[in-house]
Formats: structure tokens, C-alpha cells, sequence
């Protein structure tokens, strides 16, 4: 179950810079755990210390927003992550 | 009706397919807020008062200070220590003296947006924070306004427009809050949102094209990427969730 993670741009920092990073997966929560665990910097930016989504994480699954399943949406091989941040500079 | 100055002023959009003498007769008499007059304020008050919009009411209550001034492209040296408001509204009319150009000085707030939005046709979203977002979203769902969302944050950037009982609102999209402060901006970065904001604001006046509605557009100007994302309405979304209407545009 191959999983493609897009990082946006402001998160690469915590990826030694990697844009894309592949995982496997059932759940996006999953392939997050994953991505965690090659990356533990990544944890902070990307889960609440209960581990639910942080609420300034937008998730992407093939172009739609994974809300309100969040961390429980299902996944398939071949499918596409983006991870965005919420921004709100004016 | 356009007079021969203004035919000779627009020409060159009245030109366009599908907009012509109508189309910017319909600016002509549309009536804009713009909340905020910084990065994207600026922006799109500027494009839209280019284009002929008839009323832009910017709204701004911070002084500009020469931090500002790499961004907040109606902000001028000259300006330091002035009203943001006024010296946009100024900048406005010399460019395009036809308008009528307002300038109010106030924060808006749960207890003076209703009574300022009142009587304009779009609100265009130039803020720098998210809560006032969220109250610009749930008075344009309230009274049914079309509402032009933009955000920045060092090089990337964000837009969508919301047709309110129609598409995604704001809340269908955020749902959480973030620590507010100085955030890092490249004054590139709002004029690629604003001249988006106003791209979608005249479109929708003129009525014109496909808006960026049910759709989240993500620029990245790092990397020089454009992302979309589908947004779905919410049907629990506290903003919207109760005007369900058509699910188009």
C-alpha cells in the first residue's frame, strides 16, 4: 500500500527538505504515524499531544479534503496526501 | 450608462468576450468592502478601483508604519503615521477620481460588522488574522453577500471565493485557530492572492467565467505551484450548515 505524502512547502524543513514522501497505509492516520516515525520532528507541527490532527493541518486525500474523517480516512495504493497548513497573513 | 470618458477609460476590458459595455456598466454600480487596506487590501482595491467598481469602502483601523511598506503597496513613505484607511482611499481616487472611495477607521467586530457590510454587494477578505475571518464569513452567510477569501504567509498563499447558501463557506474549510502574530510575507506573495481576489470579485460582478467556488486554490510561489483542492459543504459547518441552498457554481 504505497502512499504518496506532498509536503507543503513550510513543512519540508522538518523532511530534510523532501517534498514527497512515500509510506504505507490503511488510514491517512496511519501513513501520518509513518511519517512521524521516519521524521519525528514532524509530530509537533502535524498532531495535538493526543495525538488527534492538529487543528491548523488541512488534509488532502487525491484532491479532497479529508475533514471531517480526518485521520480515520481510508486510503488505497496509489493514492495522493497533501499536507497543508492554514494560513491567515493578510 | 457609461459616458464617453468611461468607454475611452475601459476600452480595452470592454473589449473582452462576454464583458463589454454591460459588464462594466455592472462594476460600475457595484459596491465593494474591502476589510483590510495592508498587503491584500491594497492589492485589490487598487485592481478593482482600476477596473471602474463604482463603490470600495476599504476598512482599516491600524496607522501604516515603515514595516508595512513592502507589502502594503497603497502605503507610501509619505504615509508613515497615517490612517491605512484614508491614505488607500486617497490613493484610490487619484487613480481613479470617477469612484466614490470611503474610508472607515474602525476594527471591525461582532458589533459593527452587520452595520458596515449593510448595502455592499461583495466583501472581499483582506485581513491578517483569522477570528475577524470567521466573522466576515458567518455576516456574509447571514446576509447573503458573496465573500472573496485570500491569505498569505511568507510565500504562499491562498484563495477561494464563497457564494453564501451555494458553496463552502470559510468554516467548511477552517476549523481551528491560530496563534496570531508578526508572520512572514514577501510583498510578491499578496499581490499574487489580491490580483486573484479581484479576478474573481469582477467575474462574479460581471458575471463571467468559472468562480473558485467548492475549490481551495494553494500558491506556492517557492516552488511556483498552484495547487486546488475540492472543498465539500459541510453540513455540519456552524456557519453554514443550516442555509443549505443549491450546490452549484
Amino acid at each position: 500500500m504505497s502512499v504518496k505524502i506532498n509536503l507543503a512547502s513550510s513543512l519540508r524543513h522538518l523532511t530534510n527538505d523532501q517534498a514527497v514522501v512515500e509510506v504505507n497505509g490503511d488510514t491517512v492516520g496511519q501513513c501520518l504515524e509513518q511519517l512521524v516515525a521516519r521524521f519525528p520532528k514532524t509530530r509537533k507541527r502535524l498532531l495535538e499531544k493526543n495525538g488527534a490532527l492538529s487543528r491548523i493541518i488541512d488534509i488532502y486525500v487525491n484532491g479532497e479534503s479529508a475533514y471531517p474523517e480526518g485521520l480515520a480516512t481510508a486510503v488505497k495504493d496509489g493514492d495522493e496526501l497533501h499536507i497543508e497548513v492554514i494560513i491567515s497573513g493578510g | 450608462m457609461l459616458t464617453k470618458d468611461e468607454l475611452e477609460r475601459y476600452d480595452r476590458q470592454i473589449l473582452i468576450k462576454g464583458f463589454g459595455e454591460e459588464g462594466q456598466a455592472r462594476l460600475k454600480k457595484a459596491k465593494v468592502f474591502i476589510a483590510g487596506a495592508g498587503g491584500l487590501g491594497s492589492v485589490t482595491a487598487t485592481y478593482l478601483a482600476a477596473a471602474g467598481v463604482g463603490v470600495i469602502r476599504v476598512v482599516d483601523h491600524d496607522k501604516v508604519e515603515l514595516s508595512n511598506l513592502n507589502r502594503q503597496v497603497l502605503q507610501w513613505d509619505e504615509d508613515i503615521g497615517k490612517e491605512k484607511a484614508d491614505s488607500a482611499a486617497e490613493k484610490l481616487k487619484r487613480l481613479n477620481p470617477g469612484l466614490k472611495v470611503e474610508a472607515v477607521k474602525e476594527k471591525i467586530s461582532q458589533a459593527n460588522i452587520s452595520q458596515l457590510v449593510a448595502g455592499f454587494d461583495l466583501i472581499v477578505d483582506a485581513m491578517d488574522n483569522l477570528p475577524t475571518r470567521y466573522l466576515l464569513n458567518k455576516v456574509a452567510i447571514e446576509m447573503k453577500i458573496p465573500f472573496f477569501h485570500g491569505a498569505v504567509h511568507g510565500f504562499e498563499g491562498r484563495a477561494m471565493t464563497i457564494i453564501p447558501g451555494e458553496t463552502a463557506c470559510l468554516g467548511c474549510v477552517y476549523r481551528g485557530a491560530i496563534v496570531e502574530g508578526k508572520f512572514p510575507v514577501l510583498g510578491v506573495t499578496p499581490g499574487v492572492i489580491g490580483c486573484i481576489q479581484a479576478t474573481e470579485a469582477i467575474k462574479y460582478i460581471v458575471g463571467i467565467g468559472q468562480l473558485l467556488t467548492n475549490r481551495l486554490l494553494v500558491y506556492d510561489g517557492l516552488n511556483m505551484k498552484f495547487s486546488e483542492f475540492k472543498i465539500k459543504r459541510d453540513p455540519n459547518c456552524e456557519y453554514c450548515g443550516h442555509s443549505r441552498g443549491k450546490e452549484s457554481r
